[in-house]
């Protein structure tokens, strides 16, 4: 008995000295990180290319000899959307995988049942798919946001909106979950701004389908201009149901809406319809070249067409790797942390936003740019509203 | 016997396979999800209703449990109360069951999910609505139980009280009476049973238990929305249920293993897999319904239930 004790005692005194000398998930000629997506669940149609889009810029920085002579290895859990779910894969990913960050994690749900867990661990949580702002709010050294949250640029989006176009009695169609609050409270600041208010709002189910008494709801009230704060579907079926009874009103949907999808399953129906870009569409015509090659390597790869979540995923993995490189050879939380904090990206050749960081500010983009569908595609029509 | 022997030995196994934190980590979530079915059996094994809306009585003990705690109340308050919130829930929710019966009276069940699904969406002063709710530790005799091990004491410590109220409930002459009216209504009328209010008392029982397992769920995960207790988590306790085995009251704890666990070892086992298979989406759900299926076929009367279609009993 007092052997076996022993013995434990060892194994327990081996166990911790060796989790105390080493970062978690850094090894000599590796980097292990995670992400959490949803592959089988409610939103498996933006987690699978977010994945897609981060496994190629991994795979190319390998391809590369790496970051500082290390490769990066990506474990991907499903969580189906299911915060229960994504708790247990959390705790595997910590315990058994032993990964040294968690990136893009995807569904406000389960960011935040998990981002505790992750940075009690004393790990970084990087660049969630979630407008809480809990992901960047209150300052935390190991929290840190590339997404602009939807108050602000929703706020940016509508102002310039009436401003151009001098709507007098705007309304709002929003999906009554978090995501729709958070669009609401932008959109009324903007027009708080501007010495309005929203003169209708009306919300609708996740997963509703017909938006036939909110369309006429918007309508009986006069509005002149409606904010979308839907998803694809959603979109699609509003903007439908407005036109199919002969209302053009100018409408205005969140980057959540600017996706190839909603001009490909809307059709004619959804030409000039507004949207917010964080991120612009990779269309294979008009590409710069870079852009062109890109979308080339990821046909390939994937046998599919990207997105603009696919480039989201890529855009995610490549300010990690900067900040890697940041970091240099010696990698610790601590230096990665550092790097982090002083790290200003300039603009890319997907057109995306610059980003830059500092120790008081851990969200690296806080703006969107306005684009219109025009001839079946999403034109942008704005720079990034500051 | 055999089974408990058998538990242990999947424990161990999991311990030893999967680590320790992740594995206590499961077991918590598995002993929470089993009181909620322990208190499903009680409603569709012994007393024969089909409850559609379970995981809202869930979601009722989550939230009561969740704005206590936020306000800063005891556990040993907060617990009970949100226990018994949750049962009188389920005392509204069986009153439709005095006229109603069958599929017309599980058919109101489902409503009531949808009402507290609802209501938890609208009722922003006390669960912050759609933005969620983000629940401190559970605070026990001056300790904060927030570690895995903790978790899965006070888990396994509840499950086993709540075990041990169903083993009582079920072979007293309450649960005798519960399975007469279950096998004949008529029968158990002609013979003097309030066939009304053992419904109901199975309902508030059923329904408190959940309270208790969502009181639980609220600490362990530490943020709630309403979207967590929609349809999809009552029909997912009315499957662990199923699963399990109806009529006995541990199929909850196996339907519980099967559902909380059983996806963790398939993405375990998934890993194993070529990359290209890996990276499939949906391959961890399509090999869940495969797996499910084969239970199904293999034990029709559930995991605890035997081979064949077994007499639904006690025990």
């Amino acid at each position: 008995m007092k052997r076996l004790v022993s013995l434990l005692g060892a194994c327990l005194a081996l166990f911790a000295g060796s989790a105390a000398a080493a970062t978690p998930g850094v090894t000599a000629d590796q980097i292990r990180v995670a992400t959490i997506q949803d592959l089988s669940g409610p939103i498996a149609i933006l987690g699978a290319p977010i994945r897609d889009g981060m496994v190629m810029r991994f795979d190319e920085e390998n391809e590369r000899g790496g970051v500082h002579g290390r490769k990066l290895r990506i474990a991907v859990e499903d969580s189906g959307y299911d915060p229960k779910k994504a708790v247990l894969a959390t705790r595997k990913l910590l315990q058994r995988d032993g990964v040294f960050a968690f990136l893009g994690d995807l569904g406000t749900p389960v960011v935040m049942a998990t981002m505790p867990i992750i940075v009690g661990a004393g790990r970084p949580h990087l660049f969630p798919f979630s407008p809480h702002e809990a992901t960047y709010q209150p300052l935390d050294p190991l929290k840190f946001q590339l997404f602009a949250p939807y108050q602000d640029y929703m706020s940016a989006a509508v102002q310039e909106m009436v401003r151009n176009n001098g709507y007098k009695r705007v309304g709002l169609l929003y999906q009554d979950d978090d995501y729709g609050l958070e669009v609401m409270k932008g959109v009324e600041a903007g027009l708080a701004r501007l010495g309005q208010t929203l003169v209708e709002k009306t919300g609708y189910k996740r997963g509703a389908t017909d938006f036939a008494s909110q369309i006429a709801r918007l309508r009986a009230a006069g509005c002149d201009f409606v904010v979308l704060a839907t998803v694809v579907r959603e979109t699609v079926g509003a903007v439908s149901e407005a036109r199919k009874l002969g209302w053009n009103v100018d409408m205005l949907v969140t980057a959540s809406g600017y996706s190839a999808q909603t001009h490909e399953l809307g059709g004619k129906a959804m030409e000039g319809l507004y949207g917010v870009s964080v991120m612009p569409h990779p269309y294979p015509a008009g590409a710069n070249e870079r852009l062109g090659e890109w979308i080339e390597r990821y046909r390939t790869r994937y046998d599919a067409e990207p997105n603009v979540w696919s480039v989201m995923g890529y855009n995610v993995a490549d300010v990690f790797i900067r900040g890697l490189r940041g970091a240099g050879r010696d990698l610790t939380v601590a230096s990665f942390v550092h790097a982090m904090e002083n790290l200003s990206t300039t603009r890319d050749f997907f057109g995306g936003p610059a980003y830059h960081f500092s120790a008081q500010d851990h969200l690296g983009n806080r703006h969107g740019r306005l684009a219109r569908i025009e001839g079946g595609k999403w034109v942008l029509i704005s720079d990034y509203l500051k | 016997m055999k089974g408990s022997l058998l538990a242990l030995v999947i424990g161990a196994a999991a311990i030893a396979v999967l680590g320790t934190s992740y594995a206590l980590s499961q077991f918590a979530f598995v002993a929470t999800w089993a009181i909620a079915g322990l208190g499903l059996s009680l409603i569709l094994g012994q007393a024969g209703q089909i409850s559609l809306g379970h995981g809202a009585f869930l979601g009722i003990g989550a939230y009561v449990e969740g704005a206590l705690a936020v306000a800063g109340w005891p556990a040993w308050a907060s617990f009970p109360l949100a226990v018994l919130v949750a049962a009188a829930a389920g005392w509204v929710a069986a009153l439709p069951g005095r006229r109603l019966g069958g599929m017309a009276f599980a058919m109101s069940t489902l409503a009531i999910a949808l009402l507290v699904e609802e209501a938890l969406v609208r009722w922003e002063g006390l669960t912050r609505g759609a933005a969620g709710l983000a629940i401190p530790p559970l605070q026990l005799f001056g300790q904060t139980v927030s570690g895995p091990l903790g978790q899965f004491v006070v888990s396994a410590l509840l499950l086993l009280v709540a075990y041990g109220c169903c083993r009582r409930w079920v072979g007293s002459r309450l649960g005798r009476a519960w399975r007469a009216v279950r096998d004949d209504e008529v029968a158990a009328a002609a013979v003097g049973i309030d066939c009304g209010a053992l419904r109901s008392l199975a309902f508030v029982l059923g329904a408190g238990m959940a309270g208790l397992a969502g009181a639980l769920y609220a600490h362990w995960l530490a943020y709630l929305s309403p979207e967590q207790f929609g349809l999809q988590l009552s029909f997912e306790l009315l499957m662990l249920v199923f699963i399990g085995g109806v009529g006995r009251l541990s199929g909850a704890i196996w339907g519980a293993a099967v559902f909380v666990a059983l996806p963790q070892l398939i993405a375990l086992a998934t890993d194993l897999l070529p990359a290209r298979w890996a990276a499939a989406s949906g391959t961890e759900t399509m090999a869940f319904g495969v797996l499910i299926v084969l239970i199904i076929l293999l034990r029709p009367g559930g995991i605890a239930g035997g081979r064949r279609q077994g007499r639904r009993e006690a025990g």
